[in-house]
Protein backbone atom coordinates (compact mmCIF):
# COMPACT_ATOMS: atom_id res chain seq x y z
CA UNK A 1 0.00 0.00 0.00
CA UNK A 2 1.32 2.98 -0.66
CA UNK A 3 1.49 6.34 1.51
CA UNK A 4 -1.98 7.46 -0.07
CA UNK A 5 -3.45 4.47 0.38
CA UNK A 6 -6.68 3.80 2.59
CA UNK A 7 -6.29 5.11 5.88
CA UNK A 8 -2.92 6.51 5.70
CA UNK A 9 -4.53 10.36 6.58
CA UNK A 10 -3.08 11.84 3.21
CA UNK A 11 -5.40 14.34 1.39
CA UNK A 12 -7.15 12.66 -1.21
CA UNK A 13 -9.46 14.61 -3.81
CA UNK A 14 -12.88 13.34 -4.21
CA UNK A 15 -15.63 13.19 -7.24
CA UNK A 16 -18.53 11.85 -7.92
CA UNK A 17 -19.49 11.44 -11.71
CA UNK A 18 -22.83 12.84 -11.40
CA UNK A 19 -24.11 11.10 -14.66
CA UNK A 20 -23.50 7.37 -13.59
CA UNK A 21 -24.35 8.22 -10.10
CA UNK A 22 -28.08 6.19 -9.85
CA UNK A 23 -28.41 7.61 -6.25
CA UNK A 24 -28.87 4.11 -3.96
CA UNK A 25 -26.89 6.79 -1.04
CA UNK A 26 -24.79 3.61 -0.46
CA UNK A 27 -21.63 5.74 -0.22
CA UNK A 28 -23.15 8.96 2.42
CA UNK A 29 -23.84 6.07 4.68
CA UNK A 30 -20.63 4.71 4.41
CA UNK A 31 -18.73 7.85 4.66
CA UNK A 32 -20.99 10.23 6.10
CA UNK A 33 -18.05 12.98 6.52
CA UNK A 34 -17.02 13.26 2.83
CA UNK A 35 -19.72 12.65 0.77
CA UNK A 36 -23.82 13.19 0.87
CA UNK A 37 -26.94 12.48 -1.24
CA UNK A 38 -28.15 15.86 -2.84
CA UNK A 39 -31.78 16.75 -2.73
CA UNK A 40 -31.62 15.58 -6.83
CA UNK A 41 -31.01 12.03 -5.37
CA UNK A 42 -26.94 12.26 -6.79
CA UNK A 43 -24.11 12.00 -4.42
CA UNK A 44 -21.56 14.59 -3.89
CA UNK A 45 -18.77 15.17 -2.28
CA UNK A 46 -18.65 17.72 0.81
CA UNK A 47 -15.35 18.93 0.09
CA UNK A 48 -13.40 18.27 -3.55
CA UNK A 49 -10.59 17.89 -0.74
CA UNK A 50 -10.86 15.11 2.09
CA UNK A 51 -8.88 13.08 4.93
CA UNK A 52 -8.47 9.74 3.44
CA UNK A 53 -9.94 7.20 5.21
CA UNK A 54 -11.24 3.86 5.64
CA UNK A 55 -14.73 4.71 5.13
CA UNK A 56 -14.10 6.89 1.98
CA UNK A 57 -12.58 4.02 0.18
CA UNK A 58 -15.50 1.80 1.73
CA UNK A 59 -17.83 3.83 -0.02
CA UNK A 60 -15.93 4.33 -3.65
CA UNK A 61 -15.55 0.36 -3.72
CA UNK A 62 -19.09 -0.04 -2.76
CA UNK A 63 -20.73 2.08 -5.46
CA UNK A 64 -22.94 0.00 -7.56
CA UNK A 65 -21.84 2.39 -10.58
CA UNK A 66 -17.63 2.91 -9.97
CA UNK A 67 -19.35 6.68 -9.65
CA UNK A 68 -17.01 7.29 -6.99
CA UNK A 69 -13.08 8.38 -7.56
CA UNK A 70 -10.76 9.24 -4.81
CA UNK A 71 -7.62 10.29 -6.02
CA UNK A 72 -4.33 11.33 -3.91
CA UNK A 73 -4.37 15.33 -4.20
CA UNK A 74 -1.02 15.41 -4.32
CA UNK A 75 0.17 13.15 -7.14
CA UNK A 76 -3.61 12.20 -8.56
CA UNK A 77 -2.69 8.69 -8.33
CA UNK A 78 -6.42 6.59 -7.80
CA UNK A 79 -6.59 5.31 -4.38
CA UNK A 80 -10.10 4.19 -4.46
CA UNK A 81 -12.02 2.31 -5.87
CA UNK A 82 -8.43 0.03 -6.48
CA UNK A 83 -8.29 -3.72 -6.93
CA UNK B 1 -46.16 -25.07 -14.86
CA UNK B 2 -47.45 -21.64 -15.95
CA UNK B 3 -50.18 -21.37 -18.39
CA UNK B 4 -48.73 -21.06 -21.53
CA UNK B 5 -50.93 -19.10 -23.85
CA UNK B 6 -52.19 -20.89 -26.99
CA UNK B 7 -52.94 -18.73 -29.74
CA UNK B 8 -56.38 -20.39 -31.10
CA UNK B 9 -58.97 -19.54 -33.46
CA UNK B 10 -60.76 -17.36 -30.54
CA UNK B 11 -58.27 -15.92 -28.99
CA UNK B 12 -55.79 -12.95 -30.62
CA UNK B 13 -52.04 -13.47 -30.75
CA UNK B 14 -50.48 -11.71 -27.55
CA UNK B 15 -47.74 -9.22 -29.45
CA UNK B 16 -44.51 -9.33 -28.24
CA UNK B 17 -43.18 -6.75 -25.37
CA UNK B 18 -41.29 -4.61 -27.72
CA UNK B 19 -44.44 -4.26 -29.62
CA UNK B 20 -46.65 -2.66 -26.91
CA UNK B 21 -47.40 0.92 -26.26
CA UNK B 22 -46.12 3.01 -23.55
CA UNK B 23 -47.55 5.59 -21.76
CA UNK B 24 -46.70 9.02 -22.93
CA UNK B 25 -44.84 11.01 -20.50
CA UNK B 26 -46.15 13.75 -18.87
CA UNK B 27 -46.99 15.02 -15.55
CA UNK B 28 -48.55 12.45 -12.42
CA UNK B 29 -51.96 11.06 -13.39
CA UNK B 30 -54.64 8.89 -11.53
CA UNK B 31 -54.51 4.97 -12.48
CA UNK B 32 -55.24 1.81 -10.67
CA UNK B 33 -53.41 -1.41 -9.89
CA UNK B 34 -55.67 -4.69 -10.87
CA UNK B 35 -56.67 -4.72 -7.11
CA UNK B 36 -58.44 -1.34 -7.66
CA UNK B 37 -56.31 0.16 -5.38
CA UNK B 38 -55.56 4.33 -6.52
CA UNK B 39 -52.11 4.83 -7.83
CA UNK B 40 -49.87 8.04 -8.84
CA UNK B 41 -48.66 6.96 -12.04
CA UNK B 42 -45.52 8.51 -12.56
CA UNK B 43 -43.58 8.46 -16.20
CA UNK B 44 -40.98 11.27 -17.08
CA UNK B 45 -37.52 10.04 -16.26
CA UNK B 46 -36.86 12.77 -13.90
CA UNK B 47 -40.27 12.21 -11.77
CA UNK B 48 -39.50 8.37 -11.94
CA UNK B 49 -35.58 9.20 -11.12
CA UNK B 50 -36.67 11.47 -8.06
CA UNK B 51 -39.61 8.58 -6.87
CA UNK B 52 -37.11 6.14 -6.41
CA UNK B 53 -34.06 7.63 -4.69
CA UNK B 54 -36.45 10.60 -2.68
CA UNK B 55 -36.61 8.71 1.20
CA UNK B 56 -39.75 10.39 1.55
CA UNK B 57 -41.20 7.80 -0.61
CA UNK B 58 -40.23 4.03 0.61
CA UNK B 59 -41.51 0.36 0.15
CA UNK B 60 -41.82 -0.82 3.65
CA UNK B 61 -44.50 1.74 3.98
CA UNK B 62 -46.48 -0.26 1.12
CA UNK B 63 -46.96 -2.94 3.95
CA UNK B 64 -47.89 -1.24 6.79
CA UNK B 65 -51.10 -2.15 8.46
CA UNK B 66 -52.84 0.50 7.10
CA UNK B 67 -51.86 0.47 3.39
CA UNK B 68 -54.42 -0.42 0.81
CA UNK B 69 -53.99 -3.43 -1.14
CA UNK B 70 -51.46 -4.21 -4.02
CA UNK B 71 -51.90 -7.72 -5.17
CA UNK B 72 -54.81 -9.68 -5.73
CA UNK B 73 -52.51 -12.60 -5.00
CA UNK B 74 -49.28 -11.69 -2.73
CA UNK B 75 -45.98 -13.08 -3.86
CA UNK B 76 -42.58 -12.67 -2.83
CA UNK B 77 -42.21 -9.26 -3.58
CA UNK B 78 -44.93 -8.89 -0.55
CA UNK B 79 -42.27 -10.11 1.96
CA UNK B 80 -41.90 -7.81 4.75
CA UNK B 81 -38.70 -9.31 5.62
CA UNK B 82 -37.45 -8.68 2.07
CA UNK B 83 -34.39 -6.46 1.12
CA UNK B 84 -36.92 -4.44 -1.19
CA UNK B 85 -39.49 -4.01 1.32
CA UNK B 86 -36.53 -2.49 3.51
CA UNK B 87 -35.75 1.05 4.22
CA UNK B 88 -33.44 2.85 5.24
CA UNK B 89 -30.06 1.88 8.27
CA UNK B 90 -31.91 -1.41 8.17
CA UNK B 91 -31.97 -1.54 4.32
CA UNK B 92 -28.01 -0.37 4.14
CA UNK B 93 -27.68 -3.28 6.94
CA UNK B 94 -28.61 -6.14 4.27
CA UNK B 95 -27.43 -5.01 1.29
CA UNK B 96 -24.22 -4.58 2.55
CA UNK B 97 -23.67 -8.19 2.98
CA UNK B 98 -23.84 -8.63 -0.60
CA UNK B 99 -23.36 -5.23 -2.44
CA UNK B 100 -19.54 -6.37 -2.72
CA UNK B 101 -20.07 -9.16 -4.80
CA UNK B 102 -21.65 -7.45 -7.09
CA UNK B 103 -19.63 -4.36 -7.73
CA UNK B 104 -19.11 -3.65 -11.74
CA UNK B 105 -15.45 -4.93 -10.77
CA UNK B 106 -16.34 -8.08 -8.60
CA UNK B 107 -18.73 -9.13 -11.95
CA UNK B 108 -15.90 -8.56 -14.52
CA UNK B 109 -13.98 -11.70 -12.60
CA UNK B 110 -16.72 -13.98 -13.35
CA UNK B 111 -16.53 -13.34 -17.52
CA UNK B 112 -13.98 -15.99 -18.39
CA UNK B 113 -16.41 -18.49 -16.46
CA UNK B 114 -19.62 -16.87 -17.58
CA UNK B 115 -18.34 -17.06 -21.51
CA UNK B 116 -17.06 -20.77 -20.86
CA UNK B 117 -20.69 -21.99 -20.05
CA UNK B 118 -22.23 -19.53 -23.17
CA UNK B 119 -19.68 -21.24 -25.44
CA UNK B 120 -20.90 -24.75 -23.67
CA UNK B 121 -24.59 -23.82 -24.09
CA UNK B 122 -24.28 -22.46 -27.49
CA UNK B 123 -22.79 -26.17 -28.80
CA UNK B 124 -25.17 -27.77 -27.30
CA UNK B 125 -27.98 -25.75 -29.21
CA UNK B 126 -25.88 -25.88 -32.62
CA UNK B 127 -25.51 -29.95 -31.90
CA UNK B 128 -29.13 -30.22 -31.02
CA UNK B 129 -30.75 -28.46 -34.18
CA UNK B 130 -32.11 -27.48 -36.29
CA UNK B 131 -35.16 -26.58 -34.91
CA UNK B 132 -34.17 -26.19 -31.21
CA UNK B 133 -36.33 -24.00 -28.47
CA UNK B 134 -33.97 -21.20 -27.40
CA UNK B 135 -35.41 -21.16 -23.91
CA UNK B 136 -34.70 -24.79 -23.07
CA UNK B 137 -31.10 -24.27 -24.39
CA UNK B 138 -30.16 -21.12 -23.17
CA UNK B 139 -32.07 -18.11 -22.18
CA UNK B 140 -33.60 -20.22 -19.42
CA UNK B 141 -30.01 -22.36 -18.80
CA UNK B 142 -27.86 -19.32 -18.88
CA UNK B 143 -28.75 -17.66 -15.58
CA UNK B 144 -29.70 -20.73 -13.81
CA UNK B 145 -25.98 -21.70 -14.31
CA UNK B 146 -24.88 -18.73 -13.43
CA UNK B 147 -26.76 -18.16 -10.26
CA UNK B 148 -26.45 -21.75 -9.33
CA UNK B 149 -22.90 -20.96 -9.55
CA UNK B 150 -22.41 -18.17 -7.52
CA UNK B 151 -24.68 -19.31 -5.12
CA UNK B 152 -22.88 -23.18 -4.68
CA UNK B 153 -26.76 -24.67 -5.77
CA UNK B 154 -25.31 -26.94 -8.15
CA UNK B 155 -27.18 -30.01 -7.07
CA UNK B 156 -30.53 -28.48 -6.94
CA UNK B 157 -33.25 -29.52 -9.46
CA UNK B 158 -34.32 -27.02 -11.72
CA UNK B 159 -37.74 -27.98 -12.17
CA UNK B 160 -38.28 -27.28 -8.26
CA UNK B 161 -36.65 -24.41 -9.10
CA UNK B 162 -38.59 -22.98 -11.46
CA UNK B 163 -41.84 -23.86 -9.78
CA UNK B 164 -40.93 -21.87 -6.78
CA UNK B 165 -39.63 -18.93 -9.47
CA UNK B 166 -43.11 -19.04 -10.98
CA UNK B 167 -44.75 -19.16 -8.32
CA UNK B 168 -42.68 -16.34 -6.44
CA UNK B 169 -43.68 -14.16 -9.14
CA UNK B 170 -47.15 -15.43 -10.23
CA UNK B 171 -49.19 -12.05 -10.85
CA UNK B 172 -53.14 -14.93 -11.52
CA UNK B 173 -51.19 -17.84 -12.62
CA UNK B 174 -51.72 -19.29 -9.16
CA UNK B 175 -54.28 -19.10 -6.13
CA UNK B 176 -53.01 -17.49 -2.63
CA UNK B 177 -52.70 -21.17 -1.18
CA UNK B 178 -50.85 -22.34 -4.04
CA UNK B 179 -48.30 -19.59 -3.72
CA UNK B 180 -48.17 -19.05 0.01
CA UNK B 181 -47.58 -23.09 -0.37
CA UNK B 182 -44.59 -23.04 -3.05
CA UNK B 183 -43.27 -20.16 -0.63
CA UNK B 184 -43.12 -22.29 2.59
CA UNK B 185 -41.11 -24.73 0.75
CA UNK B 186 -38.77 -22.67 -0.90
CA UNK B 187 -38.37 -20.29 2.44
CA UNK B 188 -37.44 -23.44 4.14
CA UNK B 189 -34.95 -24.10 1.59
CA UNK B 190 -33.49 -21.25 2.31
CA UNK B 191 -33.20 -21.20 5.46
CA UNK B 192 -31.81 -24.86 5.43
CA UNK B 193 -28.68 -23.47 3.08
CA UNK B 194 -28.45 -20.41 5.43
CA UNK B 195 -27.53 -22.85 8.53
CA UNK B 196 -25.65 -25.55 6.27
CA UNK B 197 -23.62 -22.51 5.15
CA UNK B 198 -23.09 -20.97 8.44
CA UNK B 199 -21.15 -24.50 9.92
CA UNK B 200 -19.52 -25.25 6.82
CA UNK B 201 -18.84 -22.05 4.99
CA UNK B 202 -17.31 -22.62 1.43
CA UNK B 203 -16.60 -19.50 -1.08
CA UNK B 204 -20.15 -19.25 -2.32
CA UNK B 205 -22.62 -16.25 -2.16
CA UNK B 206 -24.36 -17.66 0.77
CA UNK B 207 -21.53 -18.25 2.83
CA UNK B 208 -19.98 -15.01 2.51
CA UNK B 209 -23.46 -13.01 3.07
CA UNK B 210 -24.98 -15.41 6.31
CA UNK B 211 -20.51 -14.13 7.49
CA UNK B 212 -20.95 -11.18 6.54
CA UNK B 213 -24.49 -10.68 8.57
CA UNK B 214 -22.76 -12.71 11.36
CA UNK B 215 -20.14 -10.30 11.68
CA UNK B 216 -21.99 -7.16 11.56
CA UNK B 217 -24.98 -8.52 13.72
CA UNK B 218 -29.08 -6.24 13.02
CA UNK B 219 -29.59 -8.87 10.38
CA UNK B 220 -32.16 -11.17 11.16
CA UNK B 221 -32.72 -14.65 10.04
CA UNK B 222 -35.66 -14.15 8.86
CA UNK B 223 -33.85 -11.44 6.27
CA UNK B 224 -31.17 -13.55 5.41
CA UNK B 225 -33.36 -16.25 4.41
CA UNK B 226 -35.85 -14.15 2.40
CA UNK B 227 -32.17 -12.30 0.96
CA UNK B 228 -30.86 -16.11 -0.26
CA UNK B 229 -34.62 -16.63 -1.86
CA UNK B 230 -34.94 -13.02 -3.35
CA UNK B 231 -31.41 -13.84 -4.57
CA UNK B 232 -32.45 -17.22 -6.60
CA UNK B 233 -35.40 -16.14 -8.13
CA UNK B 234 -34.25 -12.66 -9.05
CA UNK B 235 -30.77 -13.65 -9.71
CA UNK B 236 -32.34 -15.94 -13.08
CA UNK B 237 -35.95 -15.10 -13.64
CA UNK B 238 -35.75 -11.40 -15.28
CA UNK B 239 -32.51 -11.90 -16.89
CA UNK B 240 -34.16 -15.15 -18.37
CA UNK B 241 -37.28 -12.56 -19.48
CA UNK B 242 -34.76 -10.02 -21.00
CA UNK B 243 -32.77 -12.75 -22.94
CA UNK B 244 -35.79 -14.46 -24.47
CA UNK B 245 -37.66 -11.18 -25.61
CA UNK B 246 -34.50 -9.88 -26.80
CA UNK B 247 -34.10 -12.77 -29.22
CA UNK B 248 -38.02 -12.07 -30.25
CA UNK B 249 -37.25 -8.64 -31.17
CA UNK B 250 -33.80 -9.52 -32.98
CA UNK B 251 -34.77 -12.24 -34.96
CA UNK B 252 -38.21 -10.79 -35.74
CA UNK B 253 -37.21 -7.19 -36.44
CA UNK B 254 -33.70 -6.46 -36.79
CA UNK B 255 -31.22 -8.90 -39.02
CA UNK B 256 -28.94 -6.67 -39.60
CA UNK B 257 -28.68 -5.82 -35.68
CA UNK B 258 -28.10 -9.61 -35.00
CA UNK B 259 -25.35 -10.07 -37.39
CA UNK B 260 -23.21 -7.22 -35.88
CA UNK B 261 -24.11 -8.06 -32.45
CA UNK B 262 -22.09 -11.64 -33.82
CA UNK B 263 -19.13 -9.80 -35.61
CA UNK B 264 -18.58 -7.08 -32.47
CA UNK B 265 -18.31 -7.69 -28.78
CA UNK B 266 -18.30 -4.11 -28.28
CA UNK B 267 -21.55 -3.53 -30.10
CA UNK B 268 -23.09 -6.76 -28.48
CA UNK B 269 -22.55 -4.26 -25.35
CA UNK B 270 -24.19 -1.61 -26.59
CA UNK B 271 -27.16 -3.35 -27.90
CA UNK B 272 -27.90 -4.88 -24.61
CA UNK B 273 -28.06 -1.44 -23.03
CA UNK B 274 -30.27 -0.39 -26.02
CA UNK B 275 -32.20 -3.46 -25.30
CA UNK B 276 -32.98 -3.32 -21.73
CA UNK B 277 -34.11 0.04 -21.94
CA UNK B 278 -36.55 -0.37 -24.96
CA UNK B 279 -37.93 -3.92 -23.69
CA UNK B 280 -40.09 -4.08 -21.11
CA UNK B 281 -40.30 -7.20 -18.82
CA UNK B 282 -43.91 -7.37 -18.64
CA UNK B 283 -47.42 -6.02 -19.21
CA UNK B 284 -48.46 -2.89 -17.78
CA UNK B 285 -51.88 -4.24 -17.03
CA UNK B 286 -50.40 -6.55 -14.71
CA UNK B 287 -47.88 -4.17 -13.06
CA UNK B 288 -47.41 -0.39 -14.01
CA UNK B 289 -44.87 0.59 -12.25
CA UNK B 290 -41.94 0.27 -9.53
CA UNK B 291 -44.22 0.78 -6.61
CA UNK B 292 -43.47 3.31 -3.39
CA UNK B 293 -45.84 4.94 -0.79
CA UNK B 294 -45.26 8.63 0.16
CA UNK B 295 -44.56 9.03 4.03
CA UNK B 296 -45.11 12.52 4.06
CA UNK B 297 -46.46 15.38 1.77
CA UNK B 298 -43.95 15.53 -1.53
CA UNK B 299 -43.95 17.18 -4.64
CA UNK B 300 -43.50 14.96 -7.99
CA UNK B 301 -43.46 16.61 -11.32
CA UNK B 302 -45.25 19.54 -10.10
CA UNK B 303 -48.17 17.40 -8.62
CA UNK B 304 -48.75 17.36 -4.91
CA UNK B 305 -48.62 13.77 -3.86
CA UNK B 306 -50.08 13.65 -0.49
CA UNK B 307 -48.70 11.08 2.62
CA UNK B 308 -49.68 7.63 2.44
CA UNK B 309 -50.31 7.42 -1.70
CA UNK B 310 -49.53 4.94 -3.39
CA UNK B 311 -46.77 5.78 -6.13
CA UNK B 312 -46.22 3.69 -9.39
CA UNK B 313 -42.78 4.69 -10.97
CA UNK B 314 -43.61 4.01 -14.74
CA UNK B 315 -40.12 2.67 -15.88
CA UNK B 316 -41.10 1.57 -19.22
CA UNK B 317 -42.38 5.28 -20.27
CA UNK B 318 -39.67 6.90 -18.82
CA UNK B 319 -37.33 4.62 -20.69
CA UNK B 320 -39.19 6.02 -24.13
CA UNK B 321 -38.78 10.02 -22.51
CA UNK B 322 -38.01 12.05 -25.53
CA UNK B 323 -36.93 14.66 -23.36
CA UNK B 324 -34.08 12.29 -22.61
CA UNK B 325 -33.85 9.94 -25.49
CA UNK B 326 -34.29 9.86 -29.30
CA UNK B 327 -37.49 9.14 -30.68
CA UNK B 328 -38.80 6.01 -32.34
CA UNK B 329 -37.25 3.17 -33.33
CA UNK B 330 -33.80 3.04 -31.27
CA UNK B 331 -30.70 2.40 -32.96
CA UNK B 332 -29.29 -0.49 -31.15
CA UNK B 333 -25.68 0.73 -31.33
CA UNK B 334 -25.69 4.32 -30.29
CA UNK B 335 -24.57 4.81 -26.73
CA UNK B 336 -27.09 5.35 -23.94
CA UNK B 337 -26.03 8.80 -22.60
CA UNK B 338 -28.02 8.80 -19.50
CA UNK B 339 -28.53 5.40 -17.68
CA UNK B 340 -32.16 4.11 -18.50
CA UNK B 341 -34.41 3.35 -15.79
CA UNK B 342 -34.55 -0.69 -16.33
CA UNK B 343 -32.96 -1.58 -12.86
CA UNK B 344 -34.55 1.47 -11.26
CA UNK B 345 -32.55 3.72 -9.60
CA UNK B 346 -32.28 4.86 -5.35
CA UNK B 347 -31.22 2.78 -2.53
CA UNK B 348 -32.88 -0.15 -4.48
CA UNK B 349 -31.13 0.04 -7.73
CA UNK B 350 -31.08 -3.33 -8.60
CA UNK B 351 -28.57 -5.23 -6.80
CA UNK B 352 -27.52 -7.73 -9.88
CA UNK B 353 -27.28 -5.18 -12.85
CA UNK B 354 -23.40 -5.75 -13.84
CA UNK B 355 -24.08 -9.80 -13.65
CA UNK B 356 -27.07 -9.21 -16.14
CA UNK B 357 -25.93 -7.57 -18.65
CA UNK B 358 -22.71 -9.36 -18.43
CA UNK B 359 -24.89 -12.70 -19.01
CA UNK B 360 -27.15 -10.83 -21.89
CA UNK B 361 -24.52 -9.26 -23.76
CA UNK B 362 -22.23 -12.80 -23.66
CA UNK B 363 -25.13 -14.50 -24.33
CA UNK B 364 -26.26 -12.72 -27.44
CA UNK B 365 -22.99 -12.22 -28.87
CA UNK B 366 -21.78 -15.88 -28.89
CA UNK B 367 -24.72 -16.98 -30.25
CA UNK B 368 -25.53 -14.60 -33.09
CA UNK B 369 -21.31 -15.30 -33.57
CA UNK B 370 -21.80 -19.42 -34.12
CA UNK B 371 -25.06 -18.64 -35.73
CA UNK B 372 -25.59 -15.41 -37.74
CA UNK B 373 -28.12 -16.73 -39.66
CA UNK B 374 -30.46 -17.86 -36.67
CA UNK B 375 -33.81 -17.25 -37.15
CA UNK B 376 -37.65 -17.90 -35.72
CA UNK B 377 -39.00 -20.81 -36.88
CA UNK B 378 -42.46 -19.85 -35.96
CA UNK B 379 -43.86 -16.48 -37.12
CA UNK B 380 -44.37 -14.08 -34.39
CA UNK B 381 -48.21 -14.30 -33.58
CA UNK B 382 -47.25 -18.40 -32.63
CA UNK B 383 -44.97 -17.91 -29.81
CA UNK B 384 -46.29 -19.65 -26.83
CA UNK B 385 -45.62 -17.22 -23.94
CA UNK B 386 -45.72 -17.34 -20.28
CA UNK B 387 -48.39 -15.82 -18.64
CA UNK B 388 -50.18 -14.88 -15.10
CA UNK B 389 -46.62 -13.84 -14.12
CA UNK B 390 -45.00 -10.12 -13.31
CA UNK B 391 -42.62 -10.63 -16.46
CA UNK B 392 -43.54 -11.85 -19.45
CA UNK B 393 -41.67 -14.05 -21.80
CA UNK B 394 -41.43 -16.76 -24.22
CA UNK B 395 -42.22 -20.24 -22.71
CA UNK B 396 -40.61 -21.94 -26.26
CA UNK B 397 -39.08 -20.21 -28.86
CA UNK B 398 -38.32 -22.55 -31.73
CA UNK B 399 -35.23 -21.28 -33.94
CA UNK B 400 -33.75 -22.54 -36.93
CA UNK B 401 -31.06 -21.78 -38.86
C1 LIG C 1 -32.30 -8.10 -16.79
C2 LIG C 1 -32.29 -8.48 -15.57
C3 LIG C 1 -32.77 -7.70 -14.39
C4 LIG C 1 -33.64 -6.64 -14.32
C5 LIG C 1 -34.36 -5.95 -15.47
C6 LIG C 1 -33.76 -6.27 -12.92
C7 LIG C 1 -34.52 -5.21 -12.46
C8 LIG C 1 -34.57 -4.79 -11.14
C9 LIG C 1 -35.28 -3.61 -10.67
C10 LIG C 1 -36.10 -2.67 -11.53
C11 LIG C 1 -35.10 -3.53 -9.33
C12 LIG C 1 -35.65 -2.43 -8.39
C13 LIG C 1 -37.04 -2.70 -7.95
C14 LIG C 1 -37.65 -1.52 -7.25
O1 LIG C 1 -36.98 -0.51 -7.02
O2 LIG C 1 -38.85 -1.56 -6.93
C15 LIG C 1 -34.28 -4.66 -8.94
C16 LIG C 1 -33.91 -4.93 -7.64
C17 LIG C 1 -33.17 -6.04 -7.28
N1 LIG C 1 -32.56 -6.94 -8.15
FE1 LIG C 1 -32.66 -6.96 -10.16
N2 LIG C 1 -32.98 -7.10 -12.17
C18 LIG C 1 -32.34 -7.99 -13.02
C19 LIG C 1 -31.44 -8.97 -12.67
C20 LIG C 1 -31.04 -9.25 -11.38
C21 LIG C 1 -30.05 -10.23 -11.01
C22 LIG C 1 -29.24 -11.08 -11.98
C23 LIG C 1 -29.99 -10.23 -9.64
C24 LIG C 1 -29.16 -11.03 -8.66
C25 LIG C 1 -28.15 -11.72 -8.82
C26 LIG C 1 -30.91 -9.22 -9.16
C27 LIG C 1 -31.14 -8.93 -7.83
C28 LIG C 1 -31.90 -7.88 -7.38
C29 LIG C 1 -32.10 -7.58 -5.97
C30 LIG C 1 -31.55 -8.36 -4.80
C31 LIG C 1 -32.89 -6.41 -5.92
C32 LIG C 1 -33.38 -5.67 -4.65
C33 LIG C 1 -32.38 -4.62 -4.32
C34 LIG C 1 -32.76 -3.78 -3.09
O3 LIG C 1 -33.93 -3.74 -2.71
O4 LIG C 1 -31.84 -3.18 -2.51
N3 LIG C 1 -31.52 -8.65 -10.25
N4 LIG C 1 -33.96 -5.40 -10.06
S1 LIG D 1 -22.94 4.82 -4.06
FE1 LIG D 1 -22.56 5.47 -6.17
S2 LIG D 1 -24.56 5.39 -7.15
FE2 LIG D 1 -24.92 5.32 -4.96
S3 LIG D 1 -25.28 7.47 -4.40
FE3 LIG D 1 -23.10 7.06 -4.08
S4 LIG D 1 -22.15 7.64 -6.02
FE4 LIG D 1 -24.31 7.48 -6.43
Amino acid sequence: MTAAGPGAGGEVRVEVDRIRCVGTGLCAATAPDALELGADGRARALRAIAADSEELTEAAEMCPVEAISVRSAATGEQVAPRW
Amino acid sequence: MTTAHHPGPDTPPLIPLHCLRHVEPGPPRQAALPTGTAVWLVTRHADVRQVLADPRLNRASLYAADAPRLMVTPNILDDPASLLNSDGPEHQRIRRTVQRAFTPRAIERWRPWVSSVVDELVADLVAAGPPVDAVAALTRQLPVAVISRLMALEGLDHERLAHWSDHALSATAYSAEEIAGAMREFGAFGHQLVVERRKNPGDDLVSSLVQAADQTGGVTEEQLTSLVCGLVVAGHETTMTTLGNALVYLLDEDRAAWRRIGADPEAASAATEQLLREIPLGDREVLPGLLRRAVEDVEIGGVLIPAGAVVAADAVSANHDPLVYPEGTPDLFAPLGTPSLTFGAGPHHCLGAWLARMELELGLHKLARRLPGLRLALPVEEIEWRQGLLTRSPQRLEVSW
